[in-house]
């Protein structure tokens, strides 16, 4: 990479309060290892052990949703024949709030299916949410069941704002799904 | 049947099965890599206890963290405790939260509403000696 497009990317980071970031390949190992230091991170960044649980908790679902539904980029991979999952995950403070942001891969189909479950979560109240994760619990254990998933749920129960969505098309077969749930 | 014991690592919970008090202490944090393998040990060590007509089984729950796939496993752990509870053990589950982690209160309190035989206390993780 040339030094101007990383001088670029390292200003980027730099903006704002960044507590912790981490792009590439997502796997069980990586998610135990960045959480483990997010978490040493959060003992100086959090207000609270509110704070703090609420944070992990988030991170901890995004991750897991990455490695289950995420794809590899558009960039060729390793030659594995298991596909991982390429994303982005972001926590930010900012006046006290702490924003988690993660970003990943999927398939298109993945995408429409995706855009109705968030569709679907963000305006709900705290309530109906705490009623849709009891409800999907005795559902079918299959997290691409109509319903939302049980992980999308708990990441918008410990979100205190609704969680935020955007898919950008990327190509023919892909797009980019990013998500924002604020502490 | 022997005790059955599983010490804490970073990612699942100490399980302690101990048959001749009649007790089962889950605790510590439960995200494990696989939560099914994790849990169905557990599932088939306390069918074991069952097929040995025990008195009863008083449980404790103190997890400090657990994810929405252990929150699954954790509401069949507590089926399998009701069906043994309508079978005729006394079950007892003390489930100890966080007081500032609403949301692992509400799932408790949840859990608890749609099980029949075993009563559910919640405690605070805090106010709990051990």
């Amino acid at each position: 990479m040339e030094f101007e497009r990383f001088f670029k990317f390292s200003q980027l980071l730099l903006r704002d309060e960044f507590v912790l970031s981490y792009s590439g390949y997502v796997s069980e190992d990586i998610l135990e290892a960045v959480g483990d230091t997010l978490r040493q991170r959060l003992e100086n960044h959090a207000r609270d052990g509110r704070q703090i649980r609420n944070v992990f908790s988030i991170f901890v679902e995004l991750m897991q949703n990455i490695i289950r539904y995420g794809v590899d980029g558009p960039q060729p991979g390793p030659a594995d024949s298991e596909k991982p999952s390429f994303g982005i995950v972001m926590v930010s403070e900012n006046n006290g709030t702490m924003d988690v942001i993660a970003g990943n891969f999927v398939s298109n189909d993945e995408a429409a299916m995706l855009q109705q479950k968030m569709a679907f979560l963000r305006d709900k109240t705290r309530e109906e949410l705490r009623g849709l994760y009891r409800q999907q619990l005795r559902d079918t254990p299959d997290g691409r069941s109509k319903g939302a998933s049980l992980g999308l749920i708990e990441i918008a129960r410990r979100s205190t704002l609704p969680i935020n969505f955007e898919f950008t098309r990327t190509s023919d077969d892909l797009s980019f799904f990013m998500i924002r749930a604020t502490v | 049947m022997s005790d059955f014991s599983l010490q804490a690592t970073s990612r699942t919970p100490a399980i302690h099965l101990n048959t001749a008090d009649m007790t089962l202490v889950i605790s510590g944090e439960s995200y494990p890599e696989d939560v099914r393998q994790f849990y169905t040990t557990i599932n088939e060590q306390l069918a074991v206890y069952f097929t040995t007509k025990p008195e009863r089984l008083d449980v404790a729950i103190k997890l400090t963290y657990f994810n929405s796939g252990s929150a699954r496993a954790l509401m069949e752990l507590l089926d399998q405790l009701d069906e043994a509870a309508e079978k005729g053990v006394k079950i007892i589950v003390n489930w100890y939260c966080d007081p500032d982690d609403d949301i692992t209160r509400e799932f408790a309190e949840d859990i608890a509403a749609d099980i029949r035989a075993t009563s559910v206390n919640i405690l605070d993780l805090d106010g709990d000696p051990d």
